[in-house]
């Protein structure tokens, strides 16, 4: 780096700046043209920096379609797969943590595996299963494979944060005469808070994300969940961006918020699961 | 502890504890892949009136001779061919800078988490914006560089480039993740062996980064290609498959067949092809874990 003409700390800050610019400039755009006039969004040169802000937009997303609604639906099922994948996987990983069993191996490439499945091939038998059964629009159609598709990797993440916590407290626990699941209730899960926490968001996310399920087994009206829901404002020859963009504020928020409070552990907790 | 392996109430509490995990699994995964298979061999259309038949092969002839699948296919291999070495390399250099020692460490990570955390269905709308060919914010910066303005959803080439670009942008941050889990486990010493040695940081980068990296690097490889192959979200709202089929793929066909014409039969047998592409490369990614142990 002798010859460069920028010394190696100011490249590194370039690289970084970079690396900003590209991961958050789509959604910082977003929020721009969710800020500006229908009239400011079709002038040419486009304009950067929105010339006179509005919210319009906002009150337009949520009056053309059920936004509220479809935001509540996906909160629905993000938070009630996450109920449901955290208890189960809890209950596995606690065994292939904890217990000595032969088949442990086996165990964990089994639900590994299952992360390898495709999605779309699950499609057609769901479907058809789902609409036999008469679940087809209904919270459960979701939360279910939702489950199944986050159980391997909260699986992966708490039993690696099972096993960094030391088995001596809960046999201390144990000989204080607790019984081994009691043990596991008072001892262990609260030490293993932030690893719950992390498998949790992680479940969210991949439920609040999922969209090809979705769009097939929900498509009535009061049970469209946001990705769904947010492709109905353009016809088929139009496309009210503003709007859109607006929409797209409304759903990008909440997720932002919970990856910039919980950055750290989201992260660590993707490595985790990536690398096993 | 070595004994307890032996006492039989672990071994039953272990069942108990794992029974709702691989009941879920059965339910979900293995009954409708077995079910898939079945409905793959019957005539089972839902809006035909009639019964299902069994038919055999049948579906699967028709498959091999359809034109919609062979162009949603190829459509799908070159997915998988542009985006994941497209992934790849961006994710390495995302890892790359991420991995860099920065006194305030959020902004890269912000960098590196948003794109993960916002649905394909979202970026695939956003990206839509984006190429607008009037007021998108790609041919405004071209503006100064081409004759005049390219109207990329009219042309199957350019859509499907910039399909791809929005699949590499989106999918790029969760391969750096994984690439830069596998960068903070090599040790700082190797590095300071090689400059003792008068290795250049190109050189580091060649024959100590990427060798020790080889694990993550598989791992990040396989797992991409397995949702490339997958491809649905991102030109189901970005391209809607057009212009034509130019930005169809497999997965889109399956839900058209299945969801829109209700032809559960066929639609199986074409899940099935998928199934069995998967398959392949599920079968690579769990041997090569395997042998990593």
């Amino acid at each position: 780096m002798k010859g460069a003409f920028l010394s190696p700390a100011a490249m590194r800050r370039l690289a970084a700046l970079a690396v900003v610019i590209n991961g958050l400039f789509p959604a910082v755009w977003i929020l721009f043209t969710s800020l500006k006039t229908e009239r400011e969004l079709t002038q040419t040169p486009i304009t950067w920096w929105p010339h006179a802000p509005t919210l319009e937009n906002f009150a337009h997303a949520f009056a053309d379609q059920p936004l509220a609604l479809f935001v509540f639906n996906s909160v629905a099922v993000a938070l009630l797969a996450t109920g449901l994948t955290l208890s189960v996987a809890t209950l596995a990983a606690y065994a292939l943590a904890r217990l000595e069993i032969s088949y442990r191996n086996t165990a964990l490439s089994v639900i590994v595996a299952t992360s390898t499945f495709p999605l779309v091939t699950l499609l057609v038998p769901l479907f058809e299963t789902m609409r036999a059964v008469g679940l087809l629009n209904s919270y459960a159609a979701l939360v279910l494979p939702y489950t199944v598709l986050s159980l391997p990797v909260c699986t992966l993440v708490l039993v690696s944060f099972f096993e960094s916590i030391p088995a001596d407290l809960e046999n201390a626990a144990r000989c204080d005469g607790c019984t081994r699941l009691g043990a596991m209730w008072r001892i262990l899960l609260p030490l293993a808070t932030p690893g719950m926490f992390t498998a949790g968001i992680l479940t969210f996310v991949n439920s609040w994300d999922e969209f090809l399920l979705a769009l097939s087994f929900n498509s009535a009206p009061g049970l469209r969940t946001l990705p769904v829901g947010i492709t109905l404002y353009q016809g088929e020859f139009t496309f009210p961006w503003p709007v859109i963009s607006a929409a797209l504020v409304v759903g990008i928020v909440p997720v932002a918020l919970l990856i910039v409070i919980f950055q750290q552990r989201v992260l660590s907790g993707l490595t985790a699961g990536g690398l096993k | 502890m070595a004994r307890s392996w032996r006492d039989p109430s672990e071994q039953a509490l272990a069942r108990v504890l794992l029974a709702p995990a691989f009941a879920l699994l059965a339910l979900i995964v293995v009954y409708p892949v077995g079910r898939l298979l079945l409905t793959s061999l019957y005539d089972d259309s839902l809006t035909s009136g009639h019964a299902a038949r069994f038919v055999g092969l049948e579906n699967f002839q028709l498959v091999w001779e359809d034109p919609s699948f062979w162009s949603a296919l190829i459509n799908t291999l070159l997915i998988v061919l542009f985006t994941v070495p497209g992934a790849m390399v961006a994710g390495m250099l995302l890892a790359l800078v991420a991995n860099m020692p920065f006194r305030r460490k959020w902004p890269v990570r912000l960098a590196l988490l948003i794109p993960w955390a916002l649905p394909l269905a979202f970026v695939g709308l956003i990206a839509g914006w984006f190429f607008q060919s009037d007021y998108g914010i790609v041919n405004d910066v071209l503006r100064p560089f081409v004759s005049q303005k390219i109207i990329w959803f009219n042309s199957p080439t350019l859509s499907f480039a910039a399909m791809c670009m929005a699949i590499v942008w989106k999918t790029s941050s969760f391969v750096a993740m994984i690439l830069l889990a596998g960068l903070q486990t090599i040790p700082a010493d190797v590095y300071e062996a090689a400059r003792v040695d008068g290795a250049s940081k190109w050189q580091q980068f060649w024959q100590v980064t990427l060798p020790l990296l080889r694990p993550s690097i598989v791992v990040a490889a396989i797992f991409r290609t397995i949702t490339a192959l997958q491809t649905f979200d991102i030109p189901a709202t970005m391209t809607r498959g057009g212009p034509g089929d130019a930005t169809s793929t497999l997965a889109m066909y399956i839900h058209q067949t299945t969801v829109d014409f209700l032809d559960i039969g066929y639609g199986s047998a074409l899940a099935v092809v998928m199934f069995a592409i998967s398959m392949v490369v599920s079968t690579i990614y769990l041997r090569n874990l395997r042998t990593g142990n």
